[in-house]
Protein backbone atom coordinates (compact mmCIF):
# COMPACT_ATOMS: atom_id res chain seq x y z
CA UNK A 1 0.00 0.00 0.00
CA UNK A 2 1.24 3.37 -0.71
CA UNK A 3 1.67 5.66 1.58
CA UNK A 4 -0.96 9.00 1.58
CA UNK A 5 1.09 11.97 0.36
CA UNK A 6 0.83 15.02 2.73
CA UNK A 7 -2.15 17.51 1.30
CA UNK A 8 -1.46 20.39 3.14
CA UNK A 9 0.28 21.96 5.81
CA UNK A 10 -2.65 22.55 7.59
CA UNK A 11 -4.26 19.46 7.46
CA UNK A 12 -0.94 17.94 9.13
CA UNK A 13 -0.93 20.93 11.66
CA UNK A 14 -4.85 19.98 12.54
CA UNK A 15 -3.63 16.37 13.28
CA UNK A 16 -0.54 17.38 15.65
CA UNK A 17 -2.89 16.40 18.92
CA UNK A 18 -3.04 12.94 18.30
CA UNK A 19 0.27 12.53 16.94
CA UNK A 20 1.70 14.08 20.57
CA UNK A 21 -0.97 11.80 22.45
CA UNK A 22 -0.01 8.47 19.91
CA UNK A 23 -3.48 7.82 19.07
CA UNK A 24 -2.80 8.90 15.15
CA UNK A 25 -3.55 5.75 12.63
CA UNK A 26 -0.70 4.42 10.90
CA UNK A 27 -1.73 5.77 7.66
CA UNK A 28 -1.97 9.23 8.57
CA UNK A 29 0.85 9.04 11.20
CA UNK A 30 3.47 7.50 7.99
CA UNK A 31 2.85 11.20 6.56
CA UNK A 32 2.26 13.39 9.20
CA UNK A 33 5.42 12.66 10.34
CA UNK A 34 7.16 12.93 7.14
CA UNK A 35 5.71 16.80 7.18
CA UNK A 36 6.55 17.78 10.48
CA UNK A 37 10.00 16.25 9.68
CA UNK A 38 10.60 19.32 7.43
CA UNK A 39 8.61 21.74 9.07
CA UNK A 40 10.00 23.74 11.32
CA UNK A 41 6.41 25.32 12.54
CA UNK A 42 4.54 21.61 12.99
CA UNK A 43 7.69 20.69 15.01
CA UNK A 44 7.41 23.82 17.32
CA UNK A 45 3.67 23.11 17.84
CA UNK A 46 4.20 19.40 18.42
CA UNK A 47 6.37 20.45 21.00
CA UNK A 48 3.46 22.71 22.56
CA UNK A 49 1.10 20.21 22.33
CA UNK A 50 3.46 18.10 24.29
CA UNK A 51 3.98 20.82 26.79
CA UNK A 52 -0.31 21.31 27.30
CA UNK A 53 -0.76 17.49 27.63
CA UNK A 54 1.86 17.71 30.21
CA UNK A 55 0.47 20.63 31.94
CA UNK A 56 -3.44 19.15 31.99
CA UNK A 57 -2.13 15.67 33.51
CA UNK A 58 -0.26 18.06 36.05
CA UNK A 59 -2.93 19.86 36.72
CA UNK A 60 -5.53 16.82 37.17
CA UNK A 61 -3.15 14.86 39.19
CA UNK A 62 -3.11 17.74 41.74
CA UNK A 63 -6.87 18.10 40.86
CA UNK A 64 -7.32 13.87 42.01
CA UNK A 65 -5.34 14.52 45.01
CA UNK A 66 -6.98 17.47 46.72
CA UNK A 67 -10.83 16.23 44.80
CA UNK A 68 -12.52 12.28 45.44
CA UNK A 69 -11.53 9.96 47.57
CA UNK A 70 -12.78 6.12 48.15
CA UNK A 71 -15.19 7.07 50.82
CA UNK A 72 -16.81 9.55 48.47
CA UNK A 73 -16.75 6.76 45.57
CA UNK A 74 -18.42 4.22 47.87
CA UNK A 75 -21.03 6.96 48.86
CA UNK A 76 -21.78 7.41 45.72
CA UNK A 77 -22.01 4.03 44.79
CA UNK A 78 -24.48 3.22 47.80
CA UNK A 79 -27.11 6.10 46.45
CA UNK A 80 -27.33 5.02 43.21
CA UNK A 81 -27.88 1.56 44.54
CA UNK A 82 -30.23 2.40 46.68
CA UNK A 83 -31.84 4.03 44.28
CA UNK A 84 -31.58 1.02 41.50
CA UNK A 85 -33.29 -1.15 44.20
CA UNK A 86 -35.80 1.40 45.09
CA UNK A 87 -37.15 1.38 41.04
CA UNK A 88 -36.74 -2.13 40.93
CA UNK A 89 -38.76 -2.67 43.70
CA UNK A 90 -41.06 -0.17 42.67
CA UNK A 91 -41.14 -1.76 38.80
CA UNK A 92 -40.26 -5.86 39.88
CA UNK A 93 -41.45 -6.68 36.48
CA UNK A 94 -40.12 -4.47 34.37
CA UNK A 95 -37.11 -2.25 36.15
CA UNK A 96 -35.47 0.01 33.39
CA UNK A 97 -37.49 2.14 31.38
CA UNK A 98 -38.20 1.26 28.07
CA UNK A 99 -36.54 4.23 26.53
CA UNK A 100 -33.67 4.51 28.78
CA UNK A 101 -34.31 7.75 30.28
CA UNK A 102 -33.07 8.63 33.57
CA UNK A 103 -36.19 8.41 36.10
CA UNK A 104 -36.41 11.07 37.99
CA UNK A 105 -37.56 10.18 40.96
CA UNK A 106 -40.19 12.58 42.42
CA UNK A 107 -39.63 14.53 45.28
CA UNK A 108 -42.75 12.95 46.76
CA UNK A 109 -41.02 9.02 46.23
CA UNK A 110 -37.72 10.03 47.30
CA UNK A 111 -39.51 11.75 50.97
CA UNK A 112 -41.68 8.08 50.72
CA UNK A 113 -38.19 6.16 50.14
CA UNK A 114 -37.07 8.28 53.34
CA UNK A 115 -40.12 7.34 55.59
CA UNK A 116 -40.12 3.85 54.61
CA UNK A 117 -36.28 3.96 56.01
CA UNK A 118 -36.93 6.04 58.95
CA UNK A 119 -39.94 3.63 59.50
CA UNK A 120 -37.87 0.49 59.69
CA UNK A 121 -35.82 1.64 62.04
CA UNK A 122 -38.95 3.26 64.48
CA UNK A 123 -39.97 -0.61 64.11
CA UNK A 124 -36.61 -1.73 65.12
CA UNK A 125 -36.31 0.61 68.09
CA UNK A 126 -40.26 -0.30 69.04
CA UNK A 127 -38.68 -3.49 68.64
CA UNK A 128 -35.62 -3.09 71.29
CA UNK A 129 -37.73 -1.18 73.65
CA UNK A 130 -40.17 -4.44 73.57
CA UNK A 131 -36.93 -5.89 75.07
CA UNK A 132 -37.23 -4.58 78.15
CA UNK A 133 -37.66 -6.71 80.86
CA UNK A 134 -40.68 -6.97 83.70
CA UNK A 135 -38.70 -4.11 85.62
CA UNK A 136 -38.42 -1.95 82.37
CA UNK A 137 -35.14 -1.97 82.31
CA UNK A 138 -33.23 -2.15 78.75
CA UNK A 139 -31.77 -4.89 77.93
CA UNK A 140 -28.48 -3.44 76.60
CA UNK A 141 -26.28 -4.34 73.59
CA UNK A 142 -23.34 -5.23 76.45
CA UNK A 143 -25.53 -8.01 77.99
CA UNK A 144 -26.23 -11.19 76.08
CA UNK A 145 -29.12 -10.55 73.85
CA UNK A 146 -32.31 -12.45 74.19
CA UNK A 147 -33.97 -12.40 71.02
CA UNK A 148 -34.03 -14.83 68.69
CA UNK A 149 -31.67 -17.07 70.31
CA UNK A 150 -28.43 -18.06 68.14
CA UNK A 151 -29.32 -16.14 65.26
CA UNK A 152 -25.46 -14.87 64.28
CA UNK A 153 -25.50 -11.28 64.77
CA UNK A 154 -23.18 -8.49 64.67
CA UNK A 155 -22.22 -5.41 66.88
CA UNK A 156 -21.28 -2.27 64.91
CA UNK A 157 -21.04 1.49 65.04
CA UNK A 158 -22.00 3.70 61.89
CA UNK A 159 -19.44 6.56 60.66
CA UNK A 160 -20.96 10.11 61.67
CA UNK A 161 -21.19 10.81 57.76
CA UNK A 162 -23.23 7.65 56.93
CA UNK A 163 -26.52 8.65 55.31
CA UNK A 164 -30.00 6.57 56.23
CA UNK A 165 -29.63 5.66 52.57
CA UNK A 166 -26.40 4.40 53.35
CA UNK A 167 -27.14 2.59 56.26
CA UNK A 168 -30.28 1.05 54.82
CA UNK A 169 -28.35 -0.41 52.13
CA UNK A 170 -25.65 -2.29 54.03
CA UNK A 171 -28.23 -4.08 55.79
CA UNK A 172 -30.23 -4.75 53.17
CA UNK A 173 -27.24 -6.73 51.13
CA UNK A 174 -25.21 -7.88 54.09
CA UNK A 175 -29.00 -9.25 55.00
CA UNK A 176 -28.49 -7.89 58.32
CA UNK A 177 -31.62 -6.67 61.11
CA UNK A 178 -30.94 -4.58 63.35
CA UNK A 179 -32.63 -5.91 66.84
CA UNK A 180 -31.03 -3.33 69.51
CA UNK A 181 -29.38 0.08 69.70
CA UNK A 182 -28.01 2.53 69.78
CA UNK A 183 -26.10 2.22 72.96
CA UNK A 184 -24.31 4.75 74.31
CA UNK A 185 -21.16 4.86 72.40
CA UNK A 186 -23.69 4.42 69.17
CA UNK A 187 -23.32 1.05 69.17
CA UNK A 188 -26.22 -1.18 67.39
CA UNK A 189 -26.97 -5.10 67.15
CA UNK A 190 -27.79 -6.32 64.10
CA UNK A 191 -28.58 -10.15 63.36
CA UNK A 192 -28.09 -12.47 60.04
CA UNK A 193 -31.13 -13.24 58.17
CA UNK A 194 -32.23 -16.97 57.80
CA UNK A 195 -31.29 -16.66 54.53
CA UNK A 196 -27.81 -14.96 54.61
CA UNK A 197 -26.87 -17.48 56.73
CA UNK A 198 -28.03 -20.49 55.09
CA UNK A 199 -25.87 -19.22 51.75
CA UNK A 200 -23.00 -19.16 54.23
CA UNK A 201 -22.78 -16.12 55.99
CA UNK A 202 -21.03 -15.81 59.46
CA UNK A 203 -21.16 -13.27 61.94
CA UNK A 204 -17.49 -13.49 61.71
CA UNK A 205 -17.19 -12.90 57.83
CA UNK A 206 -20.48 -10.34 57.87
CA UNK A 207 -18.09 -8.38 60.27
CA UNK A 208 -14.80 -8.78 58.38
CA UNK A 209 -16.97 -7.10 55.46
CA UNK A 210 -18.68 -4.36 57.15
CA UNK A 211 -15.55 -3.21 59.24
CA UNK A 212 -14.28 -1.79 55.72
CA UNK A 213 -17.18 -0.49 54.70
CA UNK A 214 -16.30 3.66 55.01
CA UNK A 215 -20.17 3.46 56.67
CA UNK A 216 -19.25 1.44 59.56
CA UNK A 217 -17.01 2.58 62.15
CA UNK A 218 -16.86 -0.46 63.72
CA UNK A 219 -17.82 -3.94 63.82
CA UNK A 220 -17.49 -7.28 64.96
CA UNK A 221 -18.98 -10.27 65.66
CA UNK A 222 -21.68 -10.93 68.72
CA UNK A 223 -20.32 -14.15 71.13
CA UNK A 224 -23.46 -16.23 71.27
CA UNK B 1 14.34 13.12 10.47
CA UNK B 2 13.01 10.59 13.29
CA UNK B 3 10.94 12.16 15.23
CA UNK B 4 11.56 11.30 18.53
CA UNK B 5 8.66 9.28 20.51
CA UNK B 6 5.84 11.94 21.40
CA UNK B 7 3.94 9.32 23.27
CA UNK B 8 4.92 10.46 26.65
CA UNK B 9 3.76 8.74 29.86
CA UNK B 10 1.46 11.86 30.69
CA UNK B 11 -0.80 10.39 27.97
CA UNK B 12 -2.81 6.99 28.96
CA UNK B 13 -3.74 5.24 25.85
CA UNK B 14 -7.28 3.44 26.23
CA UNK B 15 -5.67 -0.39 25.75
CA UNK B 16 -7.95 -3.06 24.24
CA UNK B 17 -6.73 -5.06 26.94
CA UNK B 18 -8.72 -2.76 29.09
CA UNK B 19 -11.71 -2.44 27.04
CA UNK B 20 -12.11 -6.55 26.64
CA UNK B 21 -12.15 -6.53 30.54
CA UNK B 22 -14.55 -4.12 31.18
CA UNK B 23 -16.46 -5.31 28.31
CA UNK B 24 -16.70 -8.54 30.28
CA UNK B 25 -18.27 -6.75 33.16
CA UNK B 26 -20.77 -5.29 30.83
CA UNK B 27 -21.76 -8.88 29.73
CA UNK B 28 -22.65 -9.90 33.39
CA UNK B 29 -24.41 -6.72 34.10
CA UNK B 30 -26.79 -7.60 30.94
CA UNK B 31 -26.55 -11.15 32.03
CA UNK B 32 -27.08 -11.56 35.62
CA UNK B 33 -27.28 -8.39 36.90
CA UNK B 34 -24.21 -8.97 38.69
CA UNK B 35 -23.55 -6.27 41.60
CA UNK B 36 -19.88 -7.20 41.52
CA UNK B 37 -19.12 -6.21 38.05
CA UNK B 38 -21.71 -2.96 38.17
CA UNK B 39 -19.74 -2.23 41.65
CA UNK B 40 -15.95 -2.33 39.98
CA UNK B 41 -16.80 -0.97 36.41
CA UNK B 42 -18.34 2.41 38.37
CA UNK B 43 -14.92 2.09 40.01
CA UNK B 44 -13.15 2.06 37.22
CA UNK B 45 -14.44 5.24 35.74
CA UNK B 46 -15.49 7.38 38.82
CA UNK B 47 -12.37 9.59 39.01
CA UNK B 48 -12.11 10.12 35.00
CA UNK B 49 -15.33 10.98 35.03
CA UNK B 50 -15.41 13.09 37.93
CA UNK B 51 -12.58 14.71 36.58
CA UNK B 52 -14.06 15.26 33.28
CA UNK B 53 -17.30 16.75 34.56
CA UNK B 54 -15.07 19.54 36.50
CA UNK B 55 -13.44 20.22 33.49
CA UNK B 56 -16.82 20.67 32.34
CA UNK B 57 -17.64 23.51 34.84
CA UNK B 58 -19.94 21.13 36.75
CA UNK B 59 -19.68 21.99 40.54
CA UNK B 60 -18.58 19.53 42.39
CA UNK B 61 -21.67 18.60 44.56
CA UNK B 62 -23.52 18.17 40.93
CA UNK B 63 -20.99 15.64 39.46
CA UNK B 64 -22.34 12.68 41.69
CA UNK B 65 -25.90 13.30 40.31
CA UNK B 66 -24.48 13.43 36.48
CA UNK B 67 -22.24 10.45 37.02
CA UNK B 68 -24.81 8.20 39.08
CA UNK B 69 -27.35 9.16 35.81
CA UNK B 70 -25.10 7.89 33.76
CA UNK B 71 -24.25 4.73 35.25
CA UNK B 72 -27.98 4.46 36.01
CA UNK B 73 -28.09 4.10 31.95
CA UNK B 74 -25.39 1.51 32.36
CA UNK B 75 -27.47 -0.46 34.50
CA UNK B 76 -30.37 -0.56 32.90
CA UNK B 77 -29.04 -0.77 28.84
CA UNK B 78 -26.14 -2.84 29.12
CA UNK B 79 -27.49 -5.88 27.04
CA UNK B 80 -27.98 -3.03 24.32
CA UNK B 81 -24.56 -2.05 23.90
CA UNK B 82 -23.70 -3.33 20.40
CA UNK B 83 -19.98 -2.78 21.02
CA UNK B 84 -19.16 -0.82 17.74
CA UNK B 85 -17.24 1.41 19.50
CA UNK B 86 -14.83 1.15 23.05
CA UNK B 87 -16.90 0.77 25.96
CA UNK B 88 -15.21 3.74 26.98
CA UNK B 89 -16.57 5.73 24.46
CA UNK B 90 -19.84 4.64 24.90
CA UNK B 91 -19.84 5.73 28.60
CA UNK B 92 -17.82 9.24 28.52
CA UNK B 93 -20.46 9.74 26.06
CA UNK B 94 -23.33 9.02 27.98
CA UNK B 95 -22.21 11.34 30.70
CA UNK B 96 -20.69 14.46 28.45
CA UNK B 97 -24.59 14.55 27.32
CA UNK B 98 -26.10 14.21 30.61
CA UNK B 99 -23.85 17.01 31.63
CA UNK B 100 -24.84 18.97 28.98
CA UNK B 101 -28.22 18.87 29.52
CA UNK B 102 -28.04 19.57 33.22
CA UNK B 103 -25.90 22.47 32.02
CA UNK B 104 -28.73 23.62 29.72
CA UNK B 105 -31.65 22.87 32.50
CA UNK B 106 -29.38 25.35 34.44
CA UNK B 107 -29.99 22.37 37.55
CA UNK B 108 -26.07 22.39 37.32
CA UNK B 109 -24.31 26.01 36.98
CA UNK B 110 -21.38 26.91 34.81
CA UNK B 111 -18.67 27.85 37.65
CA UNK B 112 -16.37 29.41 34.21
CA UNK B 113 -19.05 32.53 35.15
CA UNK B 114 -16.86 33.43 37.84
CA UNK B 115 -14.10 35.87 36.89
CA UNK B 116 -10.44 34.62 36.73
CA UNK B 117 -8.39 37.01 38.89
CA UNK B 118 -5.54 37.19 36.56
CA UNK B 119 -3.31 39.48 39.22
CA UNK B 120 -3.54 36.15 41.54
CA UNK B 121 -0.52 34.61 38.99
CA UNK B 122 2.66 35.50 40.49
CA UNK B 123 4.52 35.55 37.12
CA UNK B 124 7.90 36.37 39.11
CA UNK B 125 7.13 32.76 41.06
CA UNK B 126 10.36 30.69 41.04
CA UNK B 127 8.49 27.97 40.70
CA UNK B 128 7.47 27.53 37.41
CA UNK B 129 5.39 24.58 36.99
CA UNK B 130 3.03 26.23 39.44
CA UNK B 131 2.97 29.30 37.66
CA UNK B 132 2.51 27.46 34.38
CA UNK B 133 -0.52 25.32 36.25
CA UNK B 134 -2.29 28.76 37.17
CA UNK B 135 -1.89 29.94 33.26
CA UNK B 136 -3.18 26.86 31.77
CA UNK B 137 -6.52 27.11 34.66
CA UNK B 138 -7.04 30.50 32.96
CA UNK B 139 -6.49 29.25 29.38
CA UNK B 140 -8.84 26.31 30.28
CA UNK B 141 -11.52 28.55 32.01
CA UNK B 142 -11.47 30.91 28.74
CA UNK B 143 -12.67 27.84 26.37
CA UNK B 144 -15.88 27.07 25.68
CA UNK B 145 -17.34 23.43 27.05
CA UNK B 146 -17.03 21.93 23.49
CA UNK B 147 -13.44 22.78 23.11
CA UNK B 148 -12.29 21.60 26.49
CA UNK B 149 -13.81 18.47 26.05
CA UNK B 150 -12.30 17.71 23.46
CA UNK B 151 -8.50 18.70 24.75
CA UNK B 152 -9.45 16.39 27.77
CA UNK B 153 -10.88 13.43 26.36
CA UNK B 154 -7.45 13.94 23.80
CA UNK B 155 -4.65 14.58 26.28
CA UNK B 156 -5.92 12.73 29.37
CA UNK B 157 -8.02 10.12 28.49
CA UNK B 158 -5.72 9.51 25.38
CA UNK B 159 -8.42 8.91 22.69
CA UNK B 160 -8.18 8.92 18.96
CA UNK B 161 -9.85 11.99 16.63
CA UNK B 162 -12.61 9.44 16.19
CA UNK B 163 -13.33 8.72 19.17
CA UNK B 164 -13.51 12.25 20.66
CA UNK B 165 -15.67 12.48 17.80
CA UNK B 166 -17.86 9.47 18.88
CA UNK B 167 -18.36 10.68 22.62
CA UNK B 168 -18.86 14.55 21.52
CA UNK B 169 -21.03 12.98 18.74
CA UNK B 170 -19.61 15.48 16.00
CA UNK B 171 -18.27 15.28 12.87
CA UNK B 172 -14.48 14.21 12.78
CA UNK B 173 -13.64 17.55 11.59
CA UNK B 174 -15.70 19.25 13.77
CA UNK B 175 -13.09 18.00 16.20
CA UNK B 176 -10.38 18.96 14.64
CA UNK B 177 -11.66 22.55 14.41
CA UNK B 178 -12.46 22.63 18.27
CA UNK B 179 -9.11 21.37 18.96
CA UNK B 180 -7.45 23.87 16.72
CA UNK B 181 -9.23 26.87 18.34
CA UNK B 182 -8.47 25.27 21.82
CA UNK B 183 -4.67 25.48 21.03
CA UNK B 184 -4.77 29.07 19.69
CA UNK B 185 -6.51 30.51 22.48
CA UNK B 186 -3.69 28.61 25.31
CA UNK B 187 -1.09 29.52 22.88
CA UNK B 188 -2.11 33.62 23.88
CA UNK B 189 -2.48 32.44 27.29
CA UNK B 190 0.15 30.44 27.96
CA UNK B 191 2.99 32.23 28.18
CA UNK B 192 5.82 29.98 28.11
CA UNK B 193 4.25 28.54 24.46
CA UNK B 194 3.76 31.91 22.98
CA UNK B 195 6.90 32.57 22.32
CA UNK B 196 7.79 29.38 21.15
CA UNK B 197 6.88 29.55 17.46
CA UNK B 198 9.65 29.40 15.22
CA UNK B 199 12.29 29.00 18.17
CA UNK B 200 12.90 25.37 16.68
CA UNK B 201 13.38 26.10 13.46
Amino acid sequence: MSPRIPDTHAEAWAMLPWLANGRLPASDREWVEAHVAQCAGCRSELEAQRKIATHIHQDNVARDASSATGSDEQRSFNKLWARIEASEAAAPAGGAVADGSVPRISRTVRWLVAAVVVQGFGLALFGFNALRDDSGRFVTVAEAPTERLGAPAVRLVFAPAASMADINTLLTHQGLSIVSGPGSSGNFTAELSADAVASGASAASVAAVISKDPNVSFAQPVAR
Amino acid sequence: MALKSVETSSVRAPASAVDASERELLERIARSKDQAAFRTLYGSYYQRLSRLLSRMSVRREDIEEVINDTFWVVWTKAGEFRGASQLSTWIIGIAYRRALNALRRAKIRPVSDEPFDEESISVMSTDAAETDGQWLALGLARLPVEQRMALELTYTLGHSCEEVAAILDCPVNTVKTRLFRARETLKQVLPALAGMPGENS
